[in-house]
């Protein structure tokens, strides 16, 4: 399974070379590339502001000091939190796909519409922390290979759900260990907390008892670094 | 009459009103005299023998204290879950919670998750420079848990003001419900490790933990609360003799008890740094039950450099 690097907003209409380059997509290009360059430009700067701010004790004493991490994205993070925003529009469309299904008692039916509309307040939230940055599109390949687990029958879905949502705490997961700005590892953490509530829920849900697939004491693989 | 009226006094004479007048205005004067006296500050004067002023150590924060704080945090909660279980409360039927069945195995099962999460937090301050916390956190026991087991157990004694309050009505129901309060406080705490901690890898290890602490809580609420997935659902299809412990007084009678909210699965959309309020134990003469909030650790439950196991 793999997730494509869609190329963020500006730069996606520049490689399109079909279409006319508007003087909307110019200003957008260059606002991006001078925050780009501002960027790259204060970061040795703010690097060493934010190591001598951390470290308060005097030269000479044994005490661990923490040099504080920055709180806005990297432009690692930016790709990074790219695919976690793919993951969850992705997500999106799937439960949509689950909600065509006939037989969802109003019970199952309330749960999974509760849990669509919290992924796709995730895509929200992350397009919002990434700005122009935002993919705002779904995995083809992530949607094209859970399709048709999502359109089948009730017990069906809701386990290809649950796979999901374990697929996505583990991806969140791989997320954090890699991502640098504090901001964006609090949103993910955030998601991924919930993300893991998800998996006992749908497991209930769907009627299992046993408390190693309730608590997933196998998490699924994860999907970044697969692509 | 006009303003101008009023304002018109007679200043020929010396009345009575006038003699207070000029003592009063005699009196200011002599305290604004005496304040411009002395001007040089003097030095306060010491009363016997006393101790010099303690130097506070620095409350140094950093990655090894939130690291040992978690390692307590969870120790506290393996320590409060050894309690429960020695003492058999789970076996029990629940007067409030009929259906609630024995959950020791699947809170055994919760412990050793705490017990092993709390050495791979102290592992992880180790490697950061600081000293394993082997012990519970102190504040955590002292402030929240330590009480809630009283207040459960053996009541409150009577007071000048206050009439003494019994053992719980139902302490199956008041420990599953601190089992699930403990789960989502140390989810949250995890989740809360994110931006404090410096390293990607440590909040990595954070979350992982923090994952399994909130599928704990939410299996928990399921137990405690069949079917209440999330809040919406719990309103519609929960009997009503399920959804609180509110019991109704009769003219006379004594009040009824804080009614103790059902848990939810789900209770909000994004992970929660909120406090968990914990609600148990009996009523008082005004039929309100112990309420305490379980909270993130901040400043007053860190374990410092300078701290250690009691």
């Amino acid at each position: 399974m793999e997730i494509e690097v869609t190329e963020s907003g500006a730069i996606a209409e520049l490689s399109d070379g079909g279409q006319h380059l508007g003087r909307r997509a110019v200003v957008r290009v260059g606002a991006g590339v001078g925050l780009g360059g501002a960027a790259l430009s204060l970061l040795p700067f703010l690097a060493g502001h934010a190591a001598a701010s951390a470290t308060t004790e005097p030269a000479g004493t044994e005490a661990a000091t923490t040099t504080a991490p920055p709180q806005r994205p990297s432009s690692e993070d930016v790709t990074l939190l790219g695919f976690a925003q793919q993951v969850e529009a992705t997500a999106v469309a799937l439960y949509n796909e689950a909600l065509k299904v006939e037989g969802w008692s109003d019970q199952q039916a309330v749960v999974v519409t509760f849990i669509r509309d919290a992924h796709l307040a995730y895509a929200q939230s992350l397009s919002g922390l990434l700005g122009r940055d935002a993919p705002n599109s779904i995995s083809q390949n992530l949607f094209g290979a859970n399709k048709s687990a999502f359109s089948g029958a009730v017990d069906e879905v809701l386990a290809a759900a649950e796979a999901l949502e374990s697929t996505a705490v583990a991806t969140h997961g791989d997320v954090i260990s890699k991502l640098v700005g504090t901001d964006a590892a609090s949103l993910i953490a955030s998601i991924q907390m919930n993300e893991a509530r998800y998996c006992t829920v749908l497991a209930d849900l769907a009627g299992e008892t046993d408390p190693t697939v309730l608590l997933v004491d196998e998490e699924a693989a994860f999907l970044v670094g697969e692509g | 009459m006009t303003n101008e009226d009023v304002q018109i006094t007679d200043t020929t004479g010396v009345d009575r009103r006038g003699l207070f007048r000029l003592g009063g205005l005699t009196a200011a004067a002599l305290a604004l005299a005496a304040c411009a006296d002395n001007t040089v500050a003097g030095t306060v004067g010491r009363v016997g023998e006393g101790g010099t002023v303690p130097t506070l150590e620095d409350p140094i924060v950093n990655d090894g204290v939130m690291l040992r704080t978690m390692a307590g945090i969870f120790t506290s909660i393996a320590n409060a879950y050894s309690h429960i279980l020695d003492g058999g409360f789970l076996a029990k039927p629940s007067t409030t919670l009929p259906d609630l069945g024995d959950q020791t195995e699947l809170v055994t099962l919760f412990q050793a998750h705490h017990t092993a999460a709390a050495e791979t937090f102290n592992a992880l301050a180790v490697e950061a420079g600081a000293e394993a916390w082997t012990c519970g956190n102190t504040r955590l026991d002292s402030a929240s848990i330590n009480p809630i087991f009283k207040r459960v157990e053996d009541g409150a004694p009577a007071t000048d003001n206050s009439k003494a309050i019994g053992p719980s009505d139902d302490p199956t129901r008041d420990y599953i419900n601190l089992v699930h309060s403990l789960e989502s406080m140390s989810a949250s705490s995890c989740q809360a490790m994110v931006p404090v901690l410096s390293e990607a890898a440590m909040r990595f290890t954070s979350m992982q933990i923090g994952v399994r602490s909130a599928r704990q809580a939410a299996l928990i609420a399921l137990r405690i609360f069949p079917g209440g997935y999330v809040a919406s659902i719990g309103e519609s299809t929960t009997p009503e003799d399920v959804a609180t412990t509110t019991i109704q007084a009769a003219d006379g009678a004594a009040p009824p008890p804080t009614a103790i909210p059902l848990p939810v699965a789900l209770p909000a959309r994004y992970g929660l740094l909120s406090p968990t309020t914990f609600i148990g134990g009996a009523g008082d003469e005004n039929g309100v039950r112990l309420k305490v909030n379980f909270e993130t650790p901040s400043l007053n439950a860190f374990a410092y450099p300078f701290s250690s196991c009691p």
